[in-house]
């Protein structure tokens, strides 16, 4: 019996933002967008579906949302279909979990949905809501729900250790809004100036307006099959998934691994793993989807994954090697901070972006990108989920 | 507690989605961290086995797995290490300036405690200030007894506030 691998095939996304729609609806969407983008594949060949929604139960009274999902969108699963919780890494987790079950022969064409509705009737209920993404009893009661205070305590950290400035933030918003600003899907469609994200209302110091991602409604879809049937599927290059890891080393900030909240030890300990895995090291890396929730997680990411020295994080995005022709282009469709993040929705538009480049149909393509990785944090900075993709498998 | 114009919540409180800890001993096998909170005391679980002490509080010993243990106090007093002020755009339930810091309290494994800073107006808190632990009152829920009926359940949280010098 010859190896199953497995690969990506097709990915789509419904358009993101604030949403006059059921997150039933942006379900069917995503799965019509993703189907859309491989017309070969039809819903009665999927055998398997992972949805990725964590908002369900609160926000739409929703839970056990797979059948419901599978059912709306005429799918007839018959290896797996169940839905999977991780927050804003729930899209990501669901692509490994598909990888294993079409590599281990327990499924062969699997559909990974994730998304969210976050806006209510009464829009105070998403801030209340918020307040479930962290342990509840241990940092939810000191007001810890939406996170910039969060990662305001993170910007000034990494300032006080490394001398990053707010204008090295301001730069990767810069970079990640005019990398949007003609992708159709995003929540956010406009090029934005240094000047506009430096003079930007406050937040939460030193965060301002333009370094905080928003609250999104919507959802996304993709197709992890194996490679044989992805050759049967489609013409276009084959993209496997070579490595992932997740790690999770702590829940309460109490318990925080780093030496301090600007050194994320558990992101590390992840991309080793994913990079083992997939037998590759960070030079080889052509194009990266990060986890931009602020500019500051951006400013970290690309240093714990070994794209430039720890501590140098500003320097390598404020001169620009995060843009298209830098050392690795960063959120090429607009990461989080533009496109929005629907939790379970991130990791599969991130996946959707790199496989897209990997094929040569990015709209800001990176020349000739072989190699292309995903990364998403979750919760208060609890967990870190890294997935590596290669036009070549692993040999 | 009544939710008006939703007929099944009018009279009703949803209990499971308040924001404060259920911490009655009818629901929670750490409640002795919140009866010893009432009592002024800031606690955690030691493991009466290996003597390893966790934080926040837990019904196993999270190294050698042992049910053998003890509440132990922590320090009350400890200093800033970082803090931010949340101006505007502060959670439902909270007051302006909504102030959070990681605050060391000079013991594992409180190194580096997540906490909010209340009693502080917004500009006065510094990086090294001396916190101390204050503890207040958090509205009570109703807990159903069975025969005995519904009781009031009083509850009580902390947060740090700086010392006056």
């Amino acid at each position: 019996m010859t190896e199953r691998r497995a690969c990506i095939v097709a990915g789509g996304q419904c358009k993101w933002g604030v949403r006059e729609a059921h997150l039933i609806d942006l379900f069917q969407e995503a799965a019509k967008a993703c189907l859309d983008d491989l017309p070969t594949l039809k819903p009665k060949d999927i055998d398997g579906l992972i949805v990725a929604n964590s908002y369900g139960g609160r926000c739409s009274f929703q839970v056990n949302i797979a059948p419901v999902v599978a059912e709306r969108c005429g799918l007839k699963p018959t290896s797996i279909c169940t839905r999977i919780d991780v927050l804003c890494a729930g899209g990501s987790t669901g692509i490994i979990l598909a990888k294993g079950l079409v590599e281990s022969g327990n499924a062969d064409i699997v559909m990974v949905a994730g998304g969210e509705k976050l806006y209510t009737p009464q829009r105070w209920e998403v801030f209340y809501s918020e307040l479930a993404s962290i342990d509840h009893d241990w940092e939810a009661p000191h007001g810890l729900g939406l996170p910039p205070p969060f990662f305001a305590l993170t910007a000034m950290e990494h300032m006080r250790h490394y001398g990053t400035t707010k204008e090295q933030l301001a730069s990767v918003s810069v970079a990640n809004y005019n990398y949007a600003a003609d992708n159709p899907k995003a929540q956010m469609q406009k090029k934005l100036t240094l000047e506009e994200a430096m003079n930007a209302p406050g937040v939460v110091y030193p965060l301002t307006l333009y370094d905080c991602c928003p609250i999104t409604d919507g959802a996304a879809a993709a197709i992890i099959t194996t490679e044989e049937f992805a050759k049967k599927l489609s013409d276009r290059p084959l993209v496997y998934l070579r490595g992932a890891a997740q790690a999770s080393l702590h829940s309460v900030s109490a318990n925080w691994p780093g030496e301090h909240l600007a050194d994320w030890i558990h992101m590390r300990i992840a991309a080793k793993k994913a990079f083992e895995r997939a037998k590759l090291e960070p030079h080889n890396i052509h194009v990266a989807q990060t986890h931009d929730c602020f500019t500051i997680s951006e400013v970290i990411e690309v240093e714990e994954l070994g794209f430039c020295k720890k501590g140098e994080g500003g320097d390598f995005c404020g001169s620009g090697q995060i843009e298209i022709g830098g050392k690795v282009p960063v959120n090429t469709d607009g990461g989080l901070l533009s496109c929005g993040h629907p939790f379970g929705g991130t990791g599969i538009r991130q996946g959707t972006e790199i496989m897209k480049q990997l094929q040569g149909r990015a709209i800001h393509q990176v020349k000739d990108a072989c190699f292309g990785l995903t990364h998403n944090l979750s919760g208060l900075n609890a967990e870190h989920t890294i997935l590596i993709y290669g036009r070549e498998p692993v040999k | 507690m009544a939710v008006l114009g939703i007929p099944i919540l009018e009279d009703l409180y949803p209990s499971t989605m308040d924001m404060w800890p259920i911490e009655a001993k009818e629901f929670n096998r750490v409640w002795p961290f919140y009866e010893n909170l009432k009592q002024g005391r800031f606690t955690t679980t030691k493991c009466k086995d290996c003597g390893f002490v966790a934080y926040p509080p837990r019904v196993i010993c999270p190294e050698c797995y042992s049910e053998n243990l003890e509440y132990v106090d922590l320090p009350k007093k400890g200093k800033v290490m970082v803090f931010s002020e949340e101006v505007k755009g502060v959670p439902l339930g909270f007051q302006s300036p909504l102030i959070h810091a990681v605050i060391d309290l000079g013991a594992d494994p409180v190194r580096r405690l997540l906490t909010r800073i209340i009693n502080c107006p917004a500009g006065a808190l510094k990086q090294g200030d001396e916190v101390q632990l204050t503890i207040f009152e958090i509205p009570s829920i109703p807990i159903e007894k069975g025969k005995a009926g519904t009781i009031m359940a009083e509850r009580v949280f902390f947060a740090f506030e700086p010392v006056k010098k």
